[in-house]
């Protein structure tokens, strides 16, 4: 286990030494602070106006519906391609600069090197998200609301988050070109929500279920609605073991490939 | 110490190494020689676990590289042929995260960077980014990596390549001071750097071993026979005098006044010519007696076999 110790620390050391990291979380607050400055003014406009209140919906009286939501999407969206940017150096670029021959020559596991980098990069990823947290927290300041499904509906983010990195970490085992693990993690993200488009064009009735259960669109608004459901986290994690380990199948496979 | 036997490795069709077998000793060190696309590099891959083998099985310290490649692993140190360097980190950190890396005690690692700082001479400058360092620097930077976990067995791929002559010297002059505390095995094409570090040669070609034994010995496969390169201030009138020495083999005329005369090993025979040309009154200037050396024997085994069948291919 020191091996994926030594490897967290290691990438770890890379994701917060490096500019990227800051540079990220830079544009994602620029962004975010505009988006949700707007969606909060407009939510204030509405619950203080009773006139406006007469034929809405009461989801839309609500702060987590009104503001939070619509916060967490974007969110969701900037991951889809800031994780990518995250991690397509992970592994593509070990094999790029030849380093990859040092860690395939060291006592440790494929399993290890996987491990220690997905940790690293969920930490990191925790810290972004982190990031999009103060938004609700300087939102707390000025109103007052439950804490619960605000949190629950970040730690959905944040295991969609980390769907997300491991597969992109599995797309950047792929090659060794760090811009095609880009556009590949990218394609890789969108493609799990279109999986829940595709139940549409399923007229028989079991495979639409199966259709909707693969899609992350169904197990996310679970989440973000503030309940957690184990079929959900069972999903998830299961991606997530899925690409790990599909990521640790291509490291030892290097070893049989010239 | 390292034992292999019948190892193959195929690319699709083509056959980078075919049924090589040798066997190293604890404290030897052995230059593996080969022209360009020999083998070489693979035979390190495999040796090292980096690369599995198509058939064969390679063993380091009674370990199975493809059983226990964990336990080969933490007795190697490799310097592959671009040395694995994360180009953001100072050499120190660079060292510790490989000293990590391979299992050094905690308490251990410090003496250890050290230790490999000072055997390649970085000391002074532990501090500098990879990234900004010289090809040279870089190369001493992979051969620390490959001592810091104080292998028993190094592995180094063309360890000088790319330094200038001093550098390569200093090189030569770190694997002559690492003989004796591992058991090394370098590849190169450079014949001078195993004649001048080693004790034991590999010669592989096309991916076959084509001779292995010790210096003295592969140095000696072309047998004893010595020529002697003679220049003189006028052409020699009468050569069927020297012809007549006792042990002359033959003679060549190379121009008027250069001649090559090739003999038995016998420094009579030498001095009997020697005076023979003197006593010719064409003017000694010059008399170099040149050993066949290992240079004319990997030759003679790696391009000599093209020769015969394409000339034109060997440049």
């Amino acid at each position: 286990m020191r091996g994926a110790l030594v490897i967290f620390k290691k990438e770890l050391a890379a994701y917060f030494l490096s500019p990227l990291f800051y540079f990220i979380s830079f544009l994602m607050t620029l962004l975010l602070g505009v988006m949700f400055s707007s969606s909060l003014d407009n939510f204030h406009k509405s619950a203080s106006n009773a006139m406006m209140q007469f034929g809405m919906s009461p989801q839309q009286q609500n702060i987590h519906y009104g503001v939070f939501l619509p916060h967490l999407s974007l969110v969701n969206l900037l991951m889809i391609f800031l994780i990518p940017a995250l991690c397509m150096r992970l592994l593509a670029e070990e094999k790029k600069t030849h380093t990859f021959d040092l860690l395939l020559t060291s006592p440790i596991t494929s399993f290890s090197i996987v491990l220690g980098k997905f940790l690293a990069t969920l930490v990191t990823i925790f810290g972004l998200i982190m990031v999009s947290m103060i938004y609700p927290i300087i939102t707390s300041k000025l109103a007052s609301f439950p804490w619960a499904p605000t949190i629950i509906a970040f730690l959905g983010i944040f295991l969609i988050a980390a769907v997300y990195a491991s597969m992109n970490m599995f797309a950047s085992s792929l090659t060794d070109n760090g811009l095609i693990a880009f556009v590949l993690s990218i394609v890789f993200n969108l493609a799990i929500w279109f999986v829940g488009a595709l139940s549409e064009s399923f007229d028989e009735a079991n495979a639409k279920k199966v259709m909707e259960h693969i899609s992350i669109n169904t197990h996310l608004a679970g989440l973000i609605e503030g309940t957690i459901r184990s079929s959900s986290l069972v999903f998830i994690f299961s991606l997530i073991f899925l690409f790990c380990f599909l990521t640790e199948r291509m490291i030892e496979s290097s070893r049989w490939r010239a | 110490m390292i034992e292999v036997q019948k190892l193959s490795k195929n690319y699709g069709d083509r056959q980078a190494i075919i049924d090589l077998t040798f066997k190293i000793e604890k404290g030897d060190v052995v230059g593996f020689l080969g022209p360009n696309g020999a083998g070489k590099s693979t035979t390190m891959k495999i040796i090292t676990g980096f690369m599995a083998p198509s058939s064969g099985i390679a063993k380091i310290c009674g370990y199975d590289v493809f059983e226990d490649p964990i336990e080969v692993k933490r007795r190697i140190g490799y310097l592959p042929e671009t040395p694995p360097l994360y180009t953001d980190m100072t050499i120190e950190d660079y060292l510790n995260f490989v000293a990590n890396l391979k299992n050094v005690e905690k308490v251990r690692i410090k003496g250890a960077v050290d230790k490999a700082l000072v055997k390649t001479q970085l000391l002074s400058n532990r501090k500098r980014l990879i990234r900004n360092l010289s090809k040279g620097f870089k190369q001493r930077v992979g051969i620390a990596q490959a001592l810091v976990s104080e292998p028993e067995v190094l592995v180094l791929d063309e360890p000088t390549v790319g330094l200038d002559p001093k550098q390569v010297a200093e090189i030569r002059d770190l694997i002559k001071e690492l003989r004796g505390e591992h058991t090394i095995i370098l590849s190169t094409h450079i014949l001078p750097e195993v004649q001048a570090t080693c004790n034991k040669v590999i010669i592989i070609h096309e991916g076959r071993i084509v001779a292995q034994d010790s210096i003295d010995r592969i140095e000696k496969l072309h047998h004893g026979a010595v020529s002697l390169n003679i220049r003189t201030i006028k052409n020699i009138t009468e050569l069927s005098l020297l012809r007549r020495v006792a042990g002359v083999k033959d003679i060549e005329t190379l121009s008027e006044t250069n001649y090559r005369i090739t003999i038995d090993d016998h420094m009579d025979i030498v001095s009997n010519i020697s005076k023979a040309v003197v006593d010719s009154g064409a003017g000694l200037i010059e008399l170099t007696p040149t050993r066949g050396n290992l240079e004319d024997v990997f030759l003679k085994l790696t391009y000599g076999q093209n020769q015969k069948a394409s000339p034109n291919e060997v440049v």
